[in-house]
């Protein structure tokens, strides 16, 4: 009997080496496995051998039985991972047809900037303010240390009203606003639209701005400069290069302009800033006391700076368009560029 | 403060050369340094140009000999010296060569500014080593007769840039309104001066008179002193008017400035020393040879040096003689007062004139001169008479004639010099500086300020103003100037140390940021367009008559008809970005605008957009579709959602914009805050859309007021819910939420949605009919439902809706 099962696990294990199909194979397990099959038959003769011979001969026919049902479940594997694989290889598609890209649209390149000039003067704890854009005479110029009779306002390029009111020029009447609504400590930025009679390739007439204004005790100009160049610093990298030059606005004294290194050339010097090595990005100063006054505050008490910045020019760093009127005519394929 | 737009408070534009200045100041500055400077002084430097820097190469030539050439009637050969050993043979082919002139020669290798290279040529057949050049070729002007003619006292074989003073660097300076005193050379030169520390070199005036007293000779008498705080006359008699010295034109030039005769030569070269406007009038055409200085009368006339006639008007002040104005006070000179050739005796005026005055009438009569310039923003009172001395003497030297003895100065204008008190520790405690009282002292004292401690304070200056710097009065102006010189680059950086206000909270920006994620997230673009509006506007989007959109606010002095009113409704605005990319081919529009309106003394925020043409991705699998109303609801209901707004309904309108059947006005409480829907096809037509278009315009600020973030946690529900689909038939023009309220109603809790997942309308089912389908979903919060409780529940929804609709289920 014993030769008998090891013809068995022999011609079994030979049998299937050539089974290809499940259908195969379960016609197989039943020809060995199956009530009537080859291994069961010989299973069933066990009950006539002797006590001696049982023992002995049931061990090598459970190895066997063992061998073989492990031999069936890997050749039942084997086929199953061949018709997985069969499956997945039909399955098969053209990665290159194009994804079902969810629509989405961008945010203004202009608005862009915007933005993130506001979440870095945010984070140094101003708050943002926004105001009217149609002005009176009063908000813009007068408050500002503009008297009617100052050159600064002999410029021909304010948009009036025909009720004699005006387009805002600049933001800064927001901060006139902001004073006298509110007593010191004030940190405020103030994003918004302005507008002047101007347009050629650099130059839209409405604009956006950017002002800032910090008021307090005791806030000196070393401290317009940490502001701005932490500003710069986040804006335009932390190799960007800064300096600050004395300039004139009527409503800050001391006054400056901060320029920084250009960012076409690094500050080699190019066209793009005339061969200095520096492009100017925004106008600063401490309040000036006439300011103060026309809020009512005490310029012995309190001091101040504020800053104001061309969103378009800082956008325009970056991005480099020849005609900046591009920004407002909204032309799809442009604004699917930012 | 800047922008890409033109900063508001524009600079005055000044050119000066590096030589001049130097005949004022020693200095050892290269071009680059001075610039650098400059700027860090608060004076822009902005070109830097080398002059003559095109004509490197080109030297003083004299043509020794001339022979015929051989083969061509129009060319000569000549030998020209440049003072090397070998005189060099030339081809020559201009009318006015001839032998020892001396003309200026292109060697081999130079690039001339026409772009030509000289190179070693044959001309026919002969040698040419170089060229001689006209002024033309050397771009100097545009004289192209014949060779430039050289002084004979030239240096042969020397640069032509140096022999003929080009060799000089010319800047060009942005001067700030607030610093007329920088608009001459001996202003920058000060400038300078606070930057090194080395002494003025002011020009030496010694002035020779003659016996003549000008007192008997002419007179002034200010009328209007409010006006004319100074006026200055000398007389210089038998002066001869021709060409001014080669010196003096290469001045003149090398700023920019024209060349016209000595006197006037004299005058602008003066003016461009000292900041100092003057004017000389031909003393034989003055009435009684006198001047008087008042406002003009009514009717009054002037023909100025321009030959423009100018109508006058009382405001303005005016140069008269005895009967008539002569001169526009500092502005213009009189055209029959003018210097001429004829000219043998001259007034000289040196004057100070009152700067909003000047600058009201330059405004009004449109004009714009080098003195009006500098009187309009105050020029120095205590620079009339070395200005009115310094020219004197020059034209006494370049014009001949002699100076009349004395001087007449009627300065009703005078006042003492302004004193400024300036406390030390203000200076470091406005600039975060630590500079010491000497610091401060010495900055000031190199500008020119008079300075002195206090006696009885301590740390307390006494500061004089000189009177050049009419800019400075107060003590914060003092200390600008210290900073300036200083350096900015040498003041600290610190960042605030004050308390961080708290900011309130700020609903609108938040339901701003909230709506613009979601429509960005919709698949929308973001677009910026003008405030400006053309008018016809609310034709084009079929607003009526009566429509207060209308009232829109009108600009007195806008740049063109499209752009003269503010718009009241962004609707225009997008459909002109629909047209624009239509005319373009693109048409996937998908478009929206956040920004305020002006609506008379408001300017509410908006959100507004468009949906056009054809969206989805245009691409195999997910192909462009035609936008729809329901497009536009679920933007709007999306929109509303985000805000947290759940009460709204809609309503049709009869909303002129808009297709009649195909719009819904959105109300919250009863009252409008947008509407949206299909635009109405004369819009479109008004658009050339050749497509359908799907508008909406919400008010931001009704959104921000309704907005509701309070989010409350629900329990998720822990029994299963049960979801049966229903299809009925009912009249084709039910509106679909009718049955839905009536389920609603009908089931009460147990409902907890019903969602329209199908409509249908064809062969299926009757003429006039439609069949809505619905998912109900049944739910209750305290048990499980059975089957039957549901199909009970069911049966009843089906029989009201039967009942009370006449609804047919749809089997």
């Amino acid at each position: 009997m014993k030769a008998e099962l090891e013809a068995i696990q022999a011609e079994a294990l030979e049998a299937l080496k050539a089974v290809k199909s499940s259908n195969a194979l379960e016609s197989l397990r039943i020809e060995y496995f199956g009530r009537k099959g080859k291994l069961t038959d010989v299973m069933k003769g066990m009950g006539q051998l002797s006590n001696e011979k049982r023992p002995i001969i049931g061990k090598l026919a459970n190895e066997v039985r063992t061998a073989l049902t492990e031999a069936f479940e890997a050749a039942k594997n084997s086929l199953n991972n061949q018709q997985q694989e069969q499956q997945l290889e039909t399955e098969s598609i053209d990665i290159t047809l194009p994804g079902r890209k969810p629509a989405y649209g961008k945010a203004h390149p202009v608005m862009q900037t915007l933005e993130r000039i506001e979440a870095i003067f945010t984070q140094m704890g101003f708050q943002v303010v926004t105001g009217p854009e149609v002005e009176t005479e009063h908000y813009n110029f007068d408050a500002l240390n503009t008297p009617p009779d100052h050159p600064a306002r002999d410029l021909h390029d304010t948009f009036y009203l025909t009720d004699g009111h005006l387009l805002r020029t600049h933001n800064s009447p927001v901060q006139i606003r902001a004073m006298e609504n509110q007593k010191p400590p004030v940190r405020i930025i103030v994003p918004g639209k302005a507008y002047r009679v101007d347009y050629d390739v650099s130059h839209t007439p409405m604009f956006h701005q950017v002002e800032g204004l910090l008021v307090d005790r005791h806030v000196p100009f070393s401290e317009l400069k940490g502001v701005l160049v932490s500003f710069a610093r986040q804006m335009f990298g932390d190799q960007t290069q800064m300096r600050f030059r004395p300039h004139f606005f009527p409503f800050t004294e001391p006054s400056a302009e901060m320029d920084i290194s250009c960012t076409v050339c690094l500050g080699k010097g190019c066209r793009s800033c005339g061969h200095t090595g520096w492009i100017e990005i925004l106008g600063a100063g401490a309040v000036d006391p006439e300011v103060f006054r026309a809020v009512n505050y005490d310029p012995e008490e309190v001091t101040g700076f504020a800053f104001g910045m061309g969103v378009e020019r800082i956008a325009n760093l970056q991005f480099r368009i020849p005609d900046i009127r591009t920004f407002y005519e909204n032309d799809l394929r442009f604004l699917h560029q930012f | 403060m800047g922008g890409v737009v033109t900063p508001i408070f524009k600079d005055l534009s000044m050119n000066v050369t590096l030589n001049w200045l130097k005949t004022y100041i020693n200095f050892n500055f290269s071009p680059d340094e001075l610039a650098e400077r400059l700027t860090m002084l608060g004076i822009e430097v902005e070109s830097v140009k080398q002059l003559g820097a095109a004509l490197e190469g080109v030297v003083v030539g004299k043509v020794t000999s001339i022979k015929p050439h051989p083969n061509a009637d129009k060319l000569v050969l000549c030998q020209v010296d440049i003072g090397e050993t070998n005189a060099l043979q030339i081809v020559c082919g201009a009318p006015n060569v001839c032998e020892g002139m001396f003309a200026p020669v292109a060697t081999i290798g130079t690039e001339l500014p026409t772009g030509i290279t000289i190179k070693r040529a044959k001309l026919r057949g002969e040698e040419s080593h170089g060229m001689l050049c006209s002024e033309k070729e050397l771009g100097i002007s545009d004289e192209a007769a014949g060779l430039m003619e050289l002084s004979s006292d030239l240096s042969i074989g020397s640069p032509l840039t140096e022999a003929l003073g080009l060799d000089d660097t010319v800047f060009e300076l942005e001067i700030t309104p607030n610093r007329p005193d920088c608009l001459s050379m001996i202003g920058v030169a000060r400038e300078i001066r606070a930057e090194t520390g080395n002494d003025l070199k002011l020009p030496h005036v010694a002035l020779q008179e003659d016996e003549a007293d000008i007192n008997e000779l002419t007179s002034v008498t200010i009328d209007a002193p409010d006006l004319c705080p100074r006026y200055a006359a000398r007389v210089i008699r038998g002066v001869k008017i021709g060409e001014s010295p080669a010196w003096l034109k290469q001045r003149l030039e090398s700023i920019g400035v024209g060349v016209i005769n000595n006197i006037v030569d004299i005058t602008n070269f003066v003016l461009m020393e000292y900041g100092q406007p003057l004017h000389a009038f031909d003393y034989h055409k003055l009435a009684e040879n006198r001047i008087v200085v008042r406002r003009a009368a009514e009717g009054e006339q002037i023909t100025t040096l321009d030959e423009e006639e100018r109508k006058l008007t009382p405001d303005m002040l005016v140069i008269a003689d005895a009967e008539k104005p002569v001169a526009l006070a500092g502005i213009m000179g009189g055209y029959d007062s003018e210097i001429t050739e004829a000219t043998c005796d001259v007034l000289l005026e040196s004057a100070n004139f009152q700067p909003s005055s000047v600058r009201a009438t330059a405004k009004k009569l449109g004009i714009n001169t080098e003195a009006s310039y500098r009187f309009e923003r105050g020029a120095d009172p205590e620079a009339v008479i070395p200005a009115l001395d310094r020219a004197a003497q020059l034209i006494m030297e370049l014009a001949g004639g002699t100076i009349c003895e004395g001087i007449i100065d009627v300065y009703p204008g005078q006042r003492e010099p302004l004193q400024i008190q300036l406390r030390a520790e203000r200076v470091n405690f406005i600039l975060g500086t630590e500079l010491e009282a000497d610091e401060i002292v010495q900055i000031l004292s190199r500008l020119g300020f008079g300075i002195e401690a206090s006696q009885s304070e301590e740390n307390m200056y006494q500061v004089t103003v000189p009177s050049f710097r009419g800019d400075i009065t107060r003590e914060i102006d003092l200390i600008e100037e210290i900073a300036r010189v200083h350096g900015y680059d040498n003041i600290p950086t610190a960042l605030p140390k004050g308390d961080i206000p708290i900011p309130p909270p700020n609903i609108s920006v938040e339901v701003r940021k909230r709506i613009k994620h979601f429509l960005l997230g919709s698949g929308m673009m973001e677009t910026v367009n003008y405030s400006f509006s053309h008018p016809n506007c609310f034709d084009k989007i079929g607003l009526a008559a009566d429509n207060p959109l209308r009232q829109a606010l009108q600009l007195k002095n806008p740049l063109s008809p499209e752009m003269s009113i503010l718009r009241t409704t962004l609707l225009p605005s997008l459909l002109d970005n629909a047209q624009y990319n239509h005319n373009h081919q693109i048409d996937n529009i998908a478009l929206f605008e956040i920004s305020t309106v002006f609506i008379q003394a408001e300017e509410p925020a908006r959100v507004a957009g468009i949906l056009a043409g054809e969206i989805g991705g245009g691409v195999y699998g997910n192909p462009y579709r035609h936008p729809d109303f329901f497009d536009i609801k679920g933007v709007v209901e999306g929109t509303l959602e985000v805000c947290g707004i759940t009460d709204y309904t809609f309503n049709k309108t009869d909303d002129l914009t808009f297709h009649p059947g195909r719009n819904a006005e959105v109300l919250l409480e009863g009252a409008r805050i947008g509407i949206f829907g299909e635009a109405h096809p004369t819009v479109l037509e008004s658009y050339e859309l050749p497509y359908k278009a799907y508008l909406f315009e919400l008010d931001l600020e009704a959104l921000a007021n309704a907005a509701d973030f309070s989010k409350r946690f629900e329990p998720i529900p822990i029994y299963p819910s049960v979801l049966r689909d229903l299809a009925i038939v009912v009249n084709e023009d039910m509106q679909s939420d009718v049955p839905i309220a009536l389920i609603y109603s009908t089931g009460g809790e147990l409902v907890e949605s019903v969602r329209l997942f199908d409509v249908y309308v064809g062969d299926q089912v009757p003429e006039g009919k439609k069949s809505l389908a619905y998912t109900i979903t049944y739910h209750s919060a305290t048990e499980t439902l059975t089957d039957k409780a549901v199909n009970d529940l069911h049966d009843k929804v089906v029989k009201r809706l039967h009942e009370e609709l006449g609804a047919e289920l749809r089997m």
